[in-house]
């Protein structure tokens, strides 16, 4: 099946041996990919995205590191995307719009994880309530990224200021 | 504290005012910064990025110059 066709909004590199799917508006900054692979995911060069920098199997592993779909990736051999291990977190066939279609209930049950990013925000991920400047929101098995560095501007969520303040901590 | 509501407690998370993020109810915090990993119950995490004693807030924020 062809899931390319869920994919919009976003930009596509690929090496010959598989694409990797960015999608700008699902970023967190939650800064996994150029903490771990800066030769293939670099802010600051354009593109950003060098799938030369690094073999297939190291861009394989970060991008399933990546918290939110911002980035996604498939093999090029579409015969390889049959049998995906669920370990392949980020493989474009575990995007959360497939999630959503296929589980009958909602995840509330999961624990809430609050995760402190190094040098960056705050990641919280689960079913929680969330409180902020009056304004109150159920966030149901989603996450969201609060900035820890008081330099955003869209406070209280992270906008990657961190990156460029450079926030210790 | 929260007063009960069934077996489970919601977790709650409150951005305060030009402060920390108050977290209360059962979740996991992990401190991918200082490779540590606890269930605190409650906690106030600094959101201005002054504190002195990461990710916690030590009241800094109140300190304005």
């Amino acid at each position: 099946m062809d899931k390319d066709k869920n994919f919009t909004g976003g930009r596509k590199y690929t090496n010959g041996e598989i694409t990797v799917y960015w999608k700008p508006d699902a970023c967190i900054h939650a800064t996994y990919c150029f903490r771990e692979l800066i030769e293939v995911f670099d802010p600051g060069r354009r593109p950003w995205v060098d799938m030369n920098g690094a073999p297939t199997d190291r861009i394989i592993k970060v991008v399933n590191m990546c918290p939110t779909e911002a980035l996604t990736w498939k093999w090029d051999d579409d015969a390889k995307n049959h049998d995906i291990s669920p370990d392949q977190t980020n493989h474009i066939i575990f995007r959360r719009l497939e999630l959503l279609e296929n589980e009958a209930s909602p995840k509330t049950e999961r624990l809430v994880t609050v995760k402190i990013m190094p040098d960056g925000p705050i990641i919280i991920k689960g079913t929680f309530e969330l409180n902020y400047r009056g304004t109150k929101k159920e966030i149901t098995d989603s996450l969201v990224s609060l900035c820890r560095c008081g330099a955003s501007n869209i406070q209280p969520f992270c906008d990657g200021q961190h990156r460029k303040t450079g926030f210790k901590g | 504290m929260e007063e009960n509501k069934g077996a489970e407690q919601k977790v709650k998370v409150k951005v305060e005012d030009l402060g920390p993020v108050r977290i209360t109810g059962n979740f996991i915090l992990k401190d991918l910064q200082r490779d540590t990993e606890s269930c605190p119950g409650e906690v106030l995490l600094c959101a201005c990025g002054k504190t002195l004693t990461r990710p916690f807030c030590d009241g800094s924020h109140e300190k304005q110059s």
